[in-house]
Order: structure tokens, then C-alpha cells, then sequence
């Protein structure tokens, strides 16, 4: 079996107290418990400021347990890049910014979508599922 | 200290895939100034299927600034330390689902925080689950 594990440690000062939390999974097939997310895209790459980008090229396998990390590693805290899904938006990531969700890709709305702002802003993402749709040919 | 999140990926999928460990420190949108407010920690019980909102915006205490640089964690727990891998709670924002956190699966997510775009959870089952959360964000 492929094992994929994602950790994550987080801490603020904001509270009365220290807040740390820990956390770590490994991530599985949709309803499984025996069998890891076998398939997995990695890139980099330079957004232009403006025009809206899918973030995945090939279609990932519909409400399945597909697990996106993304992080801007631009310099400039100015810069951010706007994440949606459809037409619905979800957030910014700001320059050192990174995000990891679940991702379902239920239907043509439930691509990823980013869009720079500020200027070229350089994103790194992994996508770890258990199966695409590849594009035919031209 | 400030706030700061580090997440560690490893994985055996592709040969020479080297892992990722990236950490950040949440700011305010567009500057170095630490972000300065947050939901606390908090936990809720899901008993029943049915989309309920995690997080109304607008219920907030303490209003978030919109479309800036918002996060929250979310992570499902399982209950009474059964962690069932293979059911999951689906999380949405205004009703679009993200995706689904099956047990011991854990999220780290920008938000808009407008009124709108609540976060909402949607377990597979009616087995009792239980979600842990904790937003930050900037004052409005």
C-alpha cells in the first residue's frame, strides 16, 4: 500500500494560554481503511498577475478523498493569490501562505481555481488521489 | 510567538518524491503584522447527516474582516477515541462542499469570512462524530 502522511503542528499565543496542536493522518482512499492514495501530481509554478488559472490540468476522480496542499512562496507579502472552487470563493494565500484540504471535485464547479495578485506570484502545489481523467490527445 | 502552522507531508507514491515541511506564520493581508484574532478552540458533536453550519460568520463575536487572510483548522476526531478512517464529514463554505475529512483527517483553509460563505459540516452517517476548530482572523 502507498502510504501518504500529513502532519501538522499549530500554535498561537493569542489565547490566555499557549495553544499547540498536533496532528497527523495518512490519508486513504475514499471509505477505506486498508488502502493509501496511490497517485499524486507535484508542481511549481509562476502565476501572472490577473487571468484565473485551473489549478489541475486533468480531471481528478469525482468526490473521492483527494488531498491538495498549495503554498505561496513568493516573497512579497503583498502578493496573494485568490483560491475558489466554482464560482464560490474560499480564501486568499498571501505570500508564505499554504493551505491542505480535502478536495471532492464533485462536477465542473468543483475545480480549483487561483488567480495572482500584486504580480508573479510562484505557487507550489501537490495533489495526492487515487485517480484522473486524462485529456485526450489533440 | 505569534501564530504559526507547520505541516510536514510525506509520501512514497512517486520514487524520489523528497516530502514537503513548510511552516508559516499567520499575518494580517498584505503585511508582516501578526493576526490578531481567533474563534479559540472549540469542538462540536455532529449526532445526524444534515449540512449545519460550523462557523456563521455573521454570529461571530468578534466581526472577521473580509477577503483578507483568514485560516481555520478544522480536524475530525472520531468519538471517544473510535476513529472510523473510512466515514467522513463533509466541510463547505455557502454550501459548496470542499471536500470530506474522514476520521483523523485534518484541514488548514483560507477563508473569506464574508457573512455569506459560513463553514459548514455534513457527517456520511448518523454514527456521532466530533469536529475540532479554530479560526483565525483579522478585526473588522
Amino acid at each position: 500500500m502507498a502510504t501518504t502522511t500529513a502532519a501538522v503542528t499549530l500554535t498561537s499565543d493569542l489565547l490566555s494560554d499557549n495553544m499547540s496542536v498536533s496532528a497527523s493522518t495518512t490519508c486513504m482512499k475514499a471509505g477505506t481503511t486498508a488502502d493509501g492514495l496511490d497517485q499524486m501530481e507535484y508542481a511549481y509554478v509562476n502565476l501572472v498577475t490577473g487571468d484565473e488559472y485551473d489549478l489541475i490540468a486533468a480531471t481528478p476522480t469525482a468526490s473521492k478523498a483527494s488531498k491538495l496542499y498549495l503554498k505561496n512562496h513568493s516573497i512579497d507579502e503583498t502578493y496573494f493569490v485568490a483560491i475558489t472552487q466554482g464560482t464560490q470563493a474560499i480564501g486568499k494565500l498571501y505570500a508564505g501562505d499554504w493551505m491542505f484540504i480535502p478536495a471532492d471535485f464533485h462536477d465542473a464547479a468543483g475545480e480549483i481555481a487561483i488567480t495572482a495578485n500584486g504580480g508573479t506570484n510562484k505557487i507550489c502545489y501537490a495533489l495526492f488521489h487515487e485517480g484522473i481523467t486524462l485529456n485526450a490527445s489533440a | 510567538m505569534a501564530t504559526t502552522a507547520t505541516i510536514s507531508i510525506s509520501s512514497d507514491i512517486a520514487p524520489g518524491f523528497g516530502g514537503i515541511t513548510e511552516s508559516m506564520t499567520l499575518t494580517q493581508a498584505g503585511n508582516i503584522t501578526d493576526i490578531d484574532s481567533t474563534s479559540g478552540f472549540q469542538i462540536r458533536k455532529l449526532t445526524t447527516t444534515g449540512a449545519v453550519d460550523l462557523i456563521t460568520m455573521a454570529n461571530e463575536l468578534v466581526e472577521p474582516k473580509d477577503s483578507v487572510a483568514a485560516k481555520i483548522f478544522i480536524r475530525n476526531i472520531g468519538y471517544q477515541g473510535t476513529i472510523d478512517k473510512s466515514v467522513g464529514v463533509t466541510i463547505g463554505v455557502n454550501a459548496e462542499p470542499i471536500g470530506l475529512l474522514y476520521g483523523g483527517d485534518w484541514m488548514m483553509m483560507p477563508l473569506t469570512c464574508v457573512d455569506a460563505d459560513d463553514i459548514t459540516v455534513n457527517p456520511a452517517t448518523d454514527d456521532t462524530v466530533v469536529i475540532e476548530y479554530v479560526m483565525f482572523y483579522e478585526e473588522a
